[in-house]
């Protein structure tokens, strides 16, 4: 079964394609912003370099996010139209998983932490466990502080890993704390597609409008609207 | 480093006909809409999903929380229009979308899918400017409007009064200097308490109320083909300042006559100036039943070939879209799959 991966949660934009003998082919590019107009082109260079035909693939899978709501939109909207034109099913994995996946071998805690913009991050706890990881707590939102906090609430070593984790590296220069270097900064499309696969044998998927994007925060608008009604 | 963003490039002309179907796709702002227009003028089908309930409470549109709506409901809003059209995705010629000007956030939602259908079914993607697409409204609905054309395309975001020489060849007779007379609409039932949507809730109590009870200001009437309407929207607000007991019909319907008396009286002088065969409106704004009425009545004392695009042509559609997607593919060809958004994007204009 193939499927193909489109991750574009974070300043990276990606796209992979593959099944059961693991990734084919992937591209990933990092630069400018441009997800909507990097993404189209690198879905028909990977279908080219794995020499797969689009009508062959059995799954679209995207990353739903937390991330950067513009960004994360374009991969979600073309996944979706990619699923509904060929009629097949989809897979969301949260943006956070795609982060802390590759460090599975990493025999401790992982935090993977995405930089939402504006000061804050979105974070989640996982452990590795045969095969992959496991998430521990749920995705979330707040400062580099708060996440500083909750790192010091628990014991035992931790590796951090994304953009966040880097970005505010001075908050977590604890002896117990490591990040993980510059080529686990963003989720990946490999990753993605490698989740994918672990989902798809389980038939573990949706259809298109069934996708639901992991936002984590609310429009402004909706948050001056319920400061103004006291709600 | 920040990269210019990519205009649409051309990969030459493909020959359209009366059988070229052309699936649209728009969301620029806060409606989510799809349709399937065969030979450029045939509309097959027209899906418009309105956020206006959505954003009802805001007062105005809230750019993130119409791109969240629009990635919700494109898709089915998609499906439903391929179902109306009785035709399935690789029966289509082309795959357009409205590329610019816009929200941003809401523009990437419709380019991308665009794009990727496109790119599914091996058949061209078309980026269409919105508003070049609202130009195309009257000529989707009257195909035997002759060129040249003045359109008077009034929305939220645009008051402009455009000639239409050729297909693809514009020129900007006037334009507002200050408030688009759908903003104006919007600000005025806002200060009157009549709520969001503006246009459509002045349209209605204006009904009730005397047009020539008070004479606000017409500006610039007299000369040029250029509109002004702040000074228009703060005179209201004096108005109503000074005359607390003023009937509130009666403000919004003297209002309202004063901005169609001067988008009226533009428009004719703009057609009689160019020597126009025909005039037409387009955009949100031209939905207004005033504006309407007047507009033909203009139109039939002058002796132009006038002609009012139904409701739902003139504001936000897909059908638009698509109809003028027919156009530049025979005359420019697809656009880039690398294509992105341009929520600045103005029209071609001609300019000597
Ligand atoms: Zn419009």
């Amino acid at each position: 079964m193939l499927i193909l991966g489109l991750e574009s949660a974070t300043a990276q934009v990606g796209c992979a394609i593959g099944g059961h003998e693991g990734v084919l082919a992937s591209s990933h590019s990092a630069r400018g912003k441009r997800h909507a107009e990097n993404l189209t082109p690198a879905i028909r260079f990977v279908c080219e370099q794995a020499r797969v035909e689009l009508s062959e693939i059995a799954c679209v899978a995207v990353d739903n996010g937390p991330g950067l709501f513009t960004g994360l939109r374009v991969g979600v909207a073309s996944g979706k139209a990619i699923a509904q034109a060929l009629r097949v099913p989809m897979i969301a994995v949260s943006s956070l998983d795609l982060l802390a996946f590759p460090l599975r071998f990493a025999n401790r805690r992982i935090a993977a932490v995405i930089d939402a913009r504006r000061g804050e991050v979105f974070w989640a706890f996982y452990r590795p466990v045969p095969g992959g990881v496991q998430r521990t707590t749920e995705p979330t939102v707040g400062t580099p502080e708060d996440l500083a906090a909750d790192l010091l609430a628990q014991p035992g070593e931790t590796l951090l890993c994304g953009d966040g984790a880097l970005r505010y590296a001075d908050r977590f220069d604890r002896p117990n704390l490591e990040i993980a270097g510059g080529d686990h900064a963003f989720p990946s499309a490999r990753a993605l597609v490698q989740l994918a696969h672990a989902k798809a044998l389980r038939e573990d998927w949706v259809r298109p409008h069934e996708i639901e994007l992991l936002y984590l925060r609310k429009p402004d608008a909706e948050i001056n609207w319920s400061t103004r009604e006291g709600a | 480093m920040i990269l210019p963003t990519m205009t649409p490039s051309s990969g030459g002309p493909v020959p359209v006909d009366v059988h070229t179907k052309i699936l649209g796709i728009e969301t620029s702002c806060d409606e989510t809409a799809a349709a399937v227009v065969v030979g450029g003028t045939a509309v097959r089908s027209s899906v418009v999903s309105s956020q206006v309930d959505i954003h009802a409470r805001f007062g105005g549109v809230v750019p993130e929380i119409a791109s969240r709506a629009h990635v919700d409901l494109l898709t089915p809003v998609i499906a439903e229009a391929l179902v109306e059209a009785g035709l399935d995705g690789p029966d289509l010629d082309a795959v357009a979308a409205t590329y610019g000007p816009g929200l941003v956030g809401s523009l990437l939602v419709g380019v991308s899918t665009a794009k990727a259908l496109a790119l599914v079914w091996d058949v061209p993607f078309v980026a269409v400017n919105h508003l070049e697409a609202h130009l195309y409204a009257a000529l989707l609905e009257d195909p035997s409007l002759e060129l040249p054309l003045v359109v008077l395309l009034v929305s939220g975001g645009h008051t402009m009064l455009i000639s239409m020489e050729h297909h693809g060849h514009y020129r900007l007779l006037g334009s507002t200097l200050d408030d688009a007379a759908g903003e104006a609409f919007d600000k005025v039932a806002r200060y009157l308490g009549l709520g969001y949507p503006g246009g459509p809730a002045i349209d209605r109590i204006a009904m009730e109320g005397d047009p020539y009870a008070i004479d606000f200001p017409r500006a610039m009437k007299g000369e040029g083909l250029d509109f002004s309407f702040s000074g228009l929207k703060t005179a209201v607000v004096n108005h109503v300042r000074k005359h607390p007991d003023a009937s509130t019909a009666d403000v919004a319907a003297s209002f309202q006559e004063a901005v169609v008396d001067v988008l009226v009286t533009k428009a004719r002088r703009a057609a009689q100036q160019i020597g126009a065969k025909g005039l037409v409106l387009g955009g949100g704004v031209a939905a207004n039943s005033q504006l309407r009425e007047r507009f033909l009545s203009a139109c039939v004392s002058d002796g132009v070939h006038g002609f009012l695009p139904s409701r739902e042509m003139c504001t936000d559609n897909a059908a638009m879209v698509a109809s003028a997607a027919w156009y530049r593919l025979g005359s420019d060809g697809p656009s880039g799959l690398d294509c992105g958004a341009d929520p600045n994007l103005r029209l071609p204009l001609l300019t000597d």
